[in-house]
C-alpha cells in the first residue's frame, strides 16, 4: 500500500499527466505482479484512464490490464452475456458517467424532470444487476459532478426539477440504492472535482473535441481516486493511526506545561486540537485503531487521558500506549507485536520532522503523512490524502477497539499462569463453527480482505464472489469460526473455504484474525475439515500454500498436522495432502458451541 | 512582451514538446506535417499536445482553433499569433 499512500502524501509531482502516461509507456510487463483486471465503460472517452490506471496500479505493486468498452455502448456489453466484456472476466467494472452526457440527456427529455431522474437512476441500477447476474466483478459506479450552470441561482434547491437539483438528487440516489448492492461502489467523482474546484475541474472544449471529461490536469486524481477503492478491496488499507501526543494531540509539552498549560479547549488555540481529536475519535469508532508513540514519562503522558476535562480521545479510545524515552521506530516495532498487523497498515502522525523522516527510514512500510506547521491545517492535511478508504463496515468493525483492550488483559493475565496450557484450559474458549450466512457474508468478505499473516492462498475474494461460493451447493464447504471465551467476544476470526475435487477435500482458503493466535483455533477448524470430509466419504484433504511479502507464518501450517508436499512450484507454492486415516486429531482447548450444519454440501 | 518570440524559436520550443509527447528524440517537424505522418498522434495525444502547447506557451486556443489545425505550419502560425 505505501507505494500507492506515499504517492499521495506527496501529490503535485507524483500526478501529473504527462509524467504518468510516460511512465505508463516505460512500464515493462512484470509478470511476478498480482494482475488486476479493469473494465472501463463509459459515456466519456476512457481512454485516458488507461495509461493512468496502469501506472498508479503499477506503482502500488500491480499489473493492470484494462478493457475499453465501445463508447455510450454500456448497455450493449451489459446485456449480451457473450460480449467482450465478459469474455475478459474483469475483477472490477468501472462505469463512468459524465455529467456533461447527462446534461444533454436532461436538455433532450421528453417528460418531466421528475420522470427523467426515476429514469437514470433506474437503468443504472439495471445495469448493476445485469452485471452481477454474469460477472463478480466489483462495480464502481461514478456519481455526477454538479454542474456549473444554476438556472435558477441559489433558487435551484426549491426547484426539484433543474439540472442542478436533478443532479444533486441523483447522486443521493445512486449512494442509497448502492447500500443495497453488496458489489456495487460509489467512485464519488463529485467529491474529486468539488475538492479540485468545478470551475477548473471541468474543461468544456476536451468535452467537445473528444468527451474527456475533465481538464486533463485532473484525470489522474480521478484515475486514483478508482485506484483508492481497487487497492482497498485487495486489502490495501489503514488499520491504526499512530499519534505523537505533544503539538500533535495537544498544543505544547505536557512534561513542561503541566495538565492545566496544555493547548486543548474548544474554543481559542486549542480549538485545532480538539478538532483532529475529534475526528480521530470517529475513526475509532469506525474500527480503526489509535495507538499513542510517544517520548514522555508514561505518568506524564497519559495525565490528560486521565484527568484533562476537554480530551476528547479517553484510554478506552487507545489500542497500545507506549510512553518512553526510546526511539520511535523502536517504540512503533512494540506496538506492531502488540496489535499484531503489518507496518504498511500503520498511519504514523507526528507533528517532529525529525521523527517523520526517523520512521520514513527505519520503518519504509508505515505511511508517514507531511503534517503542515500550523496545526489548523492539520486535519485539511490528512483529510485531504484520503488514507482511510476502505472496502467494508462491519459489526466487529464497531467493538474492535474493544476487543483489543480485551486481549491486553488476556496478555496480562496469561503472565499469572505457569503454563500456556493451564492459560488456555482457564479462559473457557468456545466456537461456533458453521457455513456461510447472508448475515455473515460482509464480515466472511471483510476478513477476506484484510487478513494478511494467516492466510495461506490470500485471494482476495468479493463479497459477491463469496456469495456465489456460498450458494454453490454441490462443491463448496465453506465455512466461519466464531470464538468467545470468560473475557469477552472475539467475533467471526477464521474463514475456511474447502472444495470437493474427486476423492478430495482440497482447502482452497484458511485465514485468521491474528488476535485468535495461538489459542489453538487452527487445530480445532482442521480436526473439523477432517471430520466433514469423513462424513462426505472422501479419502484425503489437500491443501496450498501460496507465499506473499506477509504470510511466513503459515508457511509451515500444513506440515505440522503431518500433510506432505506433493509439489512445489517455482513461485513459491506448495501443495500438500494428507489422508484421512493418517491424520492425528491434534490437541485444542476450544469447545464447540454448535454442531456445524452440513446441509451446504452434498445435498 | 519584453522578448519577441519567433517562429523559428516556437519550433524548436515545439519541437521539445512533441519529441516528449511521441517519444521519439530524432522527430523534426516541417510546416507540412500532417497527424497521420506522426506515430502515435491520434485524438488522445492530440489532446495532450495542445495542453502541453498551452502550459508552455502561456496562451489559451478556443475549441474553434483547435478545430481548424490542419498541420503543423498552422499551428506555428496560431502559437505565434497567440504570443504576440
Amino acid at each position: 500500500m505505501n507505494s500507492d499512500l506515499r504517492m499521495q502524501t506527496d501529490t503535485s509531482s507524483n500526478l501529473d499527466y504527462c509524467s504518468l502516461i510516460s511512465e505508463a509507456k516505460h512500464a515493462g510487463a512484470d509478470p511476478t505482479l498480482a494482475e488486476i483486471r479493469i473494465a472501463l465503460l463509459g459515456d466519456a472517452a476512457t481512454q485516458q484512464f488507461v495509461p493512468l490506471l496502469k501506472a498508479l496500479l503499477r506503482r502500488a505493486g500491480f499489473n493492470a490490464v484494462v478493457y475499453e468498452g465501445p463508447f455510450a455502448g454500456i448497455e450493449l456489453e451489459v446485456y449480451d452475456a457473450e460480449s467482450p466484456l465478459y469474455r475478459f472476466r474483469p475483477d472490477c467494472v468501472a462505469l463512468l458517467n459524465a455529467s456533461q452526457a447527462l446534461r444533454i440527456q436532461y436538455y433532450a427529455r421528453s417528460g418531466t424532470a421528475a420522470e427523467f431522474l426515476h429514469g437514470t437512476v433506474e437503468r443504472m441500477e439495471r445495469i448493476w444487476s445485469a452485471i452481477q447476474a454474469r460477472s463478480t466483478a466489483l462495480i464502481l459506479q461514478s456519481n455526477f459532478v454538479l454542474p456549473l450552470e444554476r438556472l435558477f441561482g441559489n433558487y435551484d434547491h426549491k426547484v426539484a426539477d433543474s439540472l442542478y437539483s436533478v443532479t444533486a438528487a441523483l447522486n443521493t440516489q445512486i449512494a442509497e440504492r448502492s447500500r443495497s448492492h453488496a458489489g456495487v461502489v460509489v467512485n464519488d467523482i463529485e467529491a474529486v472535482a468539488s475538492w479540485v474546484g468545478r470551475r477548473t475541474w471541468f474543461d468544456e472544449r476536451l468535452w467537445f473535441l473528444a468527451k474527456t471529461f475533465c481538464a486533463l490536469d485532473h484525470l489522474p486524481l480521478a484515475a486514483q481516486n478508482m485506484v483508492q477503492i481497487v487497492l482497498a478491496n485487495r486489502g490495501r488499507v489503514v488499520k491504526c493511526v499512530i499519534l505523537d501526543l505533544d503539538n500533535t494531540l495537544w498544543g505544547g509539552v505536557i512534561g513542561d506545561d503541566g495538565v492545566n498549560g496544555i493547548k486543548l479547549s474548544s474554543h481559542g488555540d486549542g480549538e485545532p486540537f480538539h478538532l483532529l481529536q475529534s475526528f480521530l475519535r470517529e475513526l475509532s469508532r469506525r474500527g480503526i485503531l489509535l495507538a499513542v508513540c510517544s517520548k514522555n514519562d508514561s505518568n506524564n503522558a497519559m495525565e490528560p487521558f486521565l484527568n484533562h476535562p476537554e480530551m476528547v480521545l479517553k484510554l478506552e479510545h487507545i489500542a497500545a500506549f507506549v510512553a518512553n524515552w526510546d526511539d520511535k521506530a523502536q517504540n512503533i516495532r512494540r506496538i506492531r507485536e502488540t496489535l499484531n498487523i503489518g507496518f504498511d497498515s500503520m498511519v504514523f502522525l507526528d507533528d517532529n520532522p525529525f521523527e517523520r523522516n526517523l520512521v520514513r527510514e527505519l520503518l519504509p512500510g508505515v505511511v508517514v503523512p507531511e503534517l503542515p506547521e500550523d496545526p489548523s491545517e492539520y486535519l485539511a492535511a490528512i483529510a485531504s490524502l484520503n488514507l482511510f478508504e476502505t472496502a467494508s463496515f462491519s459489526a466487529e468493525d464497531l467493538k474492535r477497539t474493544e476487543m483489543y483492550r480485551v486481549e491486553a488483559e488476556r496478555r496480562q493475565e496469561q503472565s499469572s499462569y505457569a503454563t500456556v496450557e493451564e492459560f488456555l484450559n482457564s479462559l473457557d474458549m468456545r466456537i461456533t463453527v458453521e457455513p456461510w450466512d447472508d448475515f455473515h457474508l460482509p464480515r466472511v468478505a471483510q476478513l477476506i480482505q484484510r487478513s494478511n499473516q494467516f492466510n495461506l492462498t490470500t485471494r482476495r475474494l468479493s463479497e459477491t464472489q463469496c456469495r456465489a461460493m456460498m450458494q454453490d451447493a454441490t462443491g463448496w464447504l465453506p465455512i466461519y469460526a466464531k470464538l468467545t471465551d470468560r473475557l469477552g467476544d472475539h467475533g467471526l476470526i477464521s474463514v475456511v473455504a474447502c472444495e470437493v475435487i474427486g476423492s478430495d477435500l482440497a482447502i482452497r482458503d484458511w485465514l485468521m484474525s491474528c488476535r485468535v493466535l495461538a489459542r489453538t483455533v487452527e487445530q480445532f477448524l482442521m480436526a473439523h475439515v477432517f471430520d466433514c470430509a469423513r462424513r462426505l466419504g472422501l479419502s484425503r484433504v489437500t491443501g496450498e500454500y501460496v507465499p506473499t511479502a506477509k504470510n511466513a507464518m503459515v508457511r509451515d501450517f500444513f506440515a505440522q498436522f503431518g500433510f506432505q508436499t506433493i509439489s512445489e512450484e517455482s513461485n513459491g507454492r506448495t501443495l500438500w495432502a494428507l489422508s484421512l486415516e493418517k491424520f492425528q486429531p491434534p490437541a485444542t482447548y476450544i469447545r464447540q458451541t454448535q454442531h456445524a450444519d452440513l446441509a451446504a454440501i452434498g445435498s | 512582451m519584453t522578448t519577441q518570440i519567433n517562429s523559428e524559436q516556437i519550433k524548436t520550443e515545439l519541437t521539445g514538446i512533441f519529441r516528449k509527447i511521441f517519444d521519439d528524440p530524432l522527430l523534426t517537424l516541417r510546416d507540412d506535417m500532417t497527424a497521420a505522418e506522426v506515430e502515435g498522434w491520434d485524438s488522445l495525444s492530440h489532446i495532450t499536445l495542445i495542453v502541453s502547447i498551452e502550459r508552455s506557451f502561456r496562451i489559451k486556443l478556443t475549441l474553434a482553433e483547435i478545430q481548424r489545425l490542419h498541420d503543423v505550419g498552422q499551428l506555428i502560425r496560431l502559437i505565434h499569433q497567440k504570443v504576440q
